[in-house]
């Protein structure tokens, strides 16, 4: 071991010569800082202790999500509760319950508050049944190496954006569009279907627009199951319908339930769509609320307390059915 | 840069360091002074403490009680970056980012060194590591011993008062563990550095160290060197943790000729008290006899002491072979002996005879 | 399983595939064809509806309008999320779990309620309907994504790394601009890219919270709502084609990250 008797240790870290120029002489940017004293001052109010290192680093960022988070929020609910806003000069908002009364009044507001429910709760189930046989395929009949390939292949139309996707929907649906062209030249109709402006051309549009966000969490949920439990299940005779009930949809639970729940309140939550593809038959409670805001602000109580009201709404359905999900899962779990 | 025992200065002072976790005391108490150029190592099983002193000595964690004084300067209430005191950390913790030479000119780049001052810094230690070659290469192009070595290099260019090594060849394979040992003790004796040294692993720390500590529950269990440790253990635990040993528990009957007599099992076994008073007849002991101290004799020695026995086992291990002796009427009297496994062709018959040096059968306490 | 399933399931997915990409193509097609009327059959081709498109200033401003947007949020998004998670992620305190739910929050409300509490929110604190508000709303909506990819980084992070820049004479905030932040870049430029990808495609928010400027998605819904034109396609063919690019580059430094993790 020659290197030992290197001159090493006659040498710890001379201390700077002054002779040295140039970049050889320079310190480093964070060497500088430490070494100035504005800087040792400020860290030395800042980082004091554990204790005020903790809320240097937590204010801000507890103040952003309360401020900007829950804020918005919470003004909403308080909002819902007021005859008036934004507030007139010289005239104080006063309490009303009369915005959440008015709901109940009009059928016009009730019917398409049900019907954004019960299609919500339609395009959902459809999504499902749709994405869930692309998912086990995904997960259990596609090879690992290609996996990531056959994954990114139904990610790319997801990043594009809603509008233009309702938009690409509208081309094929409409009176000359590719669907009703295809059907002529099959033979299936001579005169073209009018698909567009219809629960069921929204529901294409919604369907399509949310079903990644199903997809994500069934692919990930089926390809965590072992492939050894269904051959285990198999081995001891069960067919495939029987092991895809009692094996794999069980264990998929969690997918489903996450899925649902994410297509759920994102379905509720459009507007563009709705309005492009959706007739007046077919109005939803977006657009309602919406409505309040177009015209002259004095309406935005009734705007707020509908709003407050969908809200409540969606996080209360989508709770129960977590709850559900999770009972039931326990129950099957013994 | 030889140093003696006489010149060496306390660079450390541990005064009476307590520390708890909610219900569980990790440090109990320990008082302790670490000599400058020394290699100390801190041996125990998990949750010992031993890693827990390390981090209080790196400024990661704050005792309890009890002040750590470093270079003279009371540190306890300092945190890491204003210590003399650098660690090589057990995942040997490279910054991914940075190649090697950046790593190593960390330290150095934010105690305000210029950039000249660090080059040449950077050059004396890769040349001393034989790191030269790796100087661009980023952590996840290098081999196991070659993080090591970077991580060596990193926590020694800031020049500091004590190194901390907490479990460092835990990652690397078995085999190069031993060449490293090696080269982490030549480095430490070139360099004359105070080595804090942590690891659970009794062989390491005997290769190594200048001194060893045991540590058990939060306490000291014994502190000194390999050789004390070894052939001297002062309690049960250590003659359990460190080496293979016969644990031989009895009562006293009396004393014969400065050795202690201790009835084992009915057997009359003939042992020596290392340290403190010889216990009286009459008390219930534990001593310790090393696999390797055993004598075996085809016939019956001369010596007074002689047992026989009855070869229960043989387990040959490559370069010698221990067998298992049956010495007496209960199952479990078995003294194990190691032997050269040529030698071993002597016994082939089950019955033999074996003898220890009374000096070797160590009376322990407690 | 069958060869019958294993058949069905891969045409069950190939016509997924179909479902998701033949609109999108379609739409493309039809942006190339010489008439001004959407729908089949087409009769003749040209690029004039995309130099148009290219020569209009109207679209090219709306277009720079919608990218400053995005660019801001985006940037703002990193450095709040990036904050959120450095307290969230190693830091254990009571009420952690209210605090993860109110991050959470805006990435589960239903979007055009979103878009309304923010609407009220930014006439409450005097901002004017317009660009600073739109960049308010999304970067309130990219706060949890950004806030839950780097909190999953920095949980891959070991603690010996930033301890280790401790102990070689850094404090806590060199140690998180020296190792931390190095440490996050995949995930910073995966969840940067995802950003701008959400903001940039944003509908609800920019049409309830945009002042008298468009941005691209509004300007297309505007147009829409007078009638369908391959001028339309062109515009929506020119951002399918930017989203899809930039989210091809998000896919593969996150792809990037997770390998990274391992």
């Amino acid at each position: 071991m020659a290197h030992l008797e290197s001159k090493y240790v006659e040498a710890p870290c001379a201390p700077a010569k002054p002779a040295q120029s140039g970049k050889a002489a320079r310190r480093s940017f964070w060497g500088s800082l430490l070494a100035s004293d504005t800087y040792q001052a400020v860290v030395n109010v800042l980082l004091k202790n554990e204790r005020r290192q903790f809320w240097v680093l937590a204010a801000f960022p507890l103040a952003w999500v309360f401020f900007a988070h829950l804020g918005p929020i919470l003004q909403m609910f308080w909002i819902s509760f007021l005859d008036s806003y934004p507030p007139t000069a010289g005239r104080q908002p006063q309490f009303t319950l009369s915005n959440w009364i008015a709901f109940f009044q009009e059928a016009i507001f009730v019917m398409p508050f049900l019907r954004t429910l019960i299609y919500s709760v339609v395009f959902t189930t459809c999504t499902l049944i749709l994405t869930y046989p692309v998912a086990y395929f995904l997960a259990k009949h596609v090879k690992r190496q290609n996996q990531l390939l056959f994954l990114l292949l139904l990610l790319i139309p997801f990043w594009v954006g809603e509008i233009v996707r309702t938009y690409a929907i509208m081309i094929m649906l409409g009176n000359n569009g590719a669907l009703n062209l295809a059907l002529k030249w099959v033979g299936l109709i001579d005169r073209p279907i009018p698909f567009m402006y219809t629960g069921f051309s929204m529901g294409v549009g919604i369907v399509y627009l949310t079903s990644l966000y199903m997809l994500l969490p069934l692919y990930s949920a089926l390809e965590k199951i072992p492939n050894s439990y269904l051959e285990a299940a198999a081995d001891l005779g069960a067919g495939s319908w029987h092991r895809f009930r009692k094996v794999t949809l069980p264990l998929s639970k969690e997918g489903v339930a996450s899925g649902c729940t994410l297509v759920f309140l994102i379905s509720t939550g459009y507007y563009a769509t709705p309005v492009l593809l959706g007739g007046p038959s077919t109005t939803v409670f977006a657009e309602t609320i919406a409505g309040f805001f177009h015209v002259a602000g004095d309406k935005w109580p009734i705007g707020a307390a509908f709003s407050s009201l969908m809200l409540i709404t969606t996080l209360g359905v989508t709770g129960i059915f977590l709850k559900l999900m999770g009972r039931s899962g326990k129950g099957m779990m013994k | 840069m030889g140093y003696s025992a006489n010149d060496r200065q306390a660079v450390v002072r541990l005064d009476r360091i307590t520390k708890r976790f909610g219900e569980v005391t990790a440090i109990d108490c320990l008082d302790m002074e670490i000599m400058s150029g020394e290699f100390i190592t801190f041996l125990g099983p998990s949750g010992c403490g031993k890693s827990t002193t390390l981090r209080i000595l790196g400024g990661f964690e704050r005792p309890d009680e009890g002040r750590v004084v470093v270079g003279g300067q009371d540190v306890t209430r300092l945190p890491p970056n204003k210590r003399d005191v650098n660690m090589v950390f057990q995942d040997y913790a490279l910054f991914p980012h940075m190649t090697v030479a950046q790593n190593i000119a960390f330290g150095l780049e934010l105690k305000g060194k210029t950039r000249g001052e660090i080059d040449k810094r950077i050059g004396e230690l890769v040349d001393f590591l034989h790191l030269s070659a790796l100087r661009e290469r980023t952590p996840d192009q290098l081999s196991g011993g070659q993080r090591q070595r970077v991580a060596l290099a990193r926590a020694l260019a800031p020049d500091p008062k004590l190194l901390l090594l907490d479990e460092p060849l835990g990652a690397l394979d078995a085999k190069l563990r031993g060449q490293v040992q090696v080269e982490l003790k030549d480095i430490q004796k070139t360099t004359g550095k105070t080595f804090f040294f942590v690891t659970h692993d009794q062989e390491e720390a005997l290769t190594m160290s200048d001194r060893i500590v045991v540590m058990n529950a939060g306490r000291v269990e014994q502190d000194g060197t390999p050789e004390d440790l070894y052939f001297r253990p002062k309690s049960r635990f250590v003659a359990e943790f460190i080496g293979e040993t016969n644990l031989i528990e009895g009562t006293v009957r009396g004393s014969d000729n400065g050795a202690i007599v201790i009835d084992w099992n009915g057997l009359e076994v003939r042992g020596a008290a290392q340290q403190g008073p010889v216990p009286a007849a009459g008390q219930s002991v534990a001593a310790s006899l090393r696999l390797e101290n055993v004598q075996c004799h085809a016939e019956r020695p001369e010596q007074p002491n002689a047992i026989s026995g009855r070869v229960v086992h043989r387990i040959f291990k490559g370069s010698r072979m221990a067998l298992d002796i049956r010495v007496g009427e209960p199952a479990d009297a078995v003294i194990k002996v190691y032997m050269d496994a040529n030698e071993a062709g002597r016994f082939p018959q089950e019955h033999l005879w074996i003898s220890w040096d009374p000096q070797r059968l160590s009376v322990l306490h407690g | 399983m069958t060869r019958h399933t294993r058949i069905l399931m891969s045409v069950i997915y190939w016509a997924f595939i179909v479902y998701l990409f033949v609109p999108l193509v379609l739409m493309v097609v039809m942006g190339f064809k010489d008439s001004k009327f959407i729908g089949f059959p087409i009769r003749g081709w040209t690029i004039e509806w995309y130099t148009g498109v290219m020569q209009d200033a109207e679209v090219m401003g709306v277009f720079a309008y919608s990218m400053a947007i995005a660019l801001a949020s985006t940037l703002l998004s990193l450095v709040i999320g990036v904050w959120v998670a450095c307290f969230l992620g190693p830091y254990k305190f009571r009420g952690k779990l209210i605090v993860f739910a109110v991050t959470c929050l805006p990435a589960v409300i239903p979007g055009i309620i979103s878009a309304i509490a923010l609407r009220i929110f930014a006439r409450g604190i005097d901002i004017e309907p317009g660009m600073l508000a739109i960049i308010l709303g999304h970067t309130v909506h990219n706060v949890p994504f950004v806030a839950l990819v780097v909190m999953a980084r920095l949980s891959t992070l070991p603690r010996s790394h930033i301890e280790a820049a401790r102990d070689l004479g850094a404090d806590a905030i060199v140690a998180f601009f020296r190792v931390t932040l190095p440490y996050l870049r995949p995930a910073l430029i995966g969840a940067g890219i995802f950003c701008m990808l959400l903001s940039f495609d944003d509908f609800v928010r920019a049409y309830f919270l945009g002042g008298y400027d468009p941005t691209l998605p509004v300007l297309i819904f505007a147009k829409l709502r007078s009638g369908m034109s391959p001028e339309i396609n062109a515009i929506a063919t020119v951002v399918l084609v930017l989203t899809a690019v930039l989210g091809l580059w998000a896919e593969r430094s996150m792809r990037r990250l997770n390998k990274g993790a391992s």
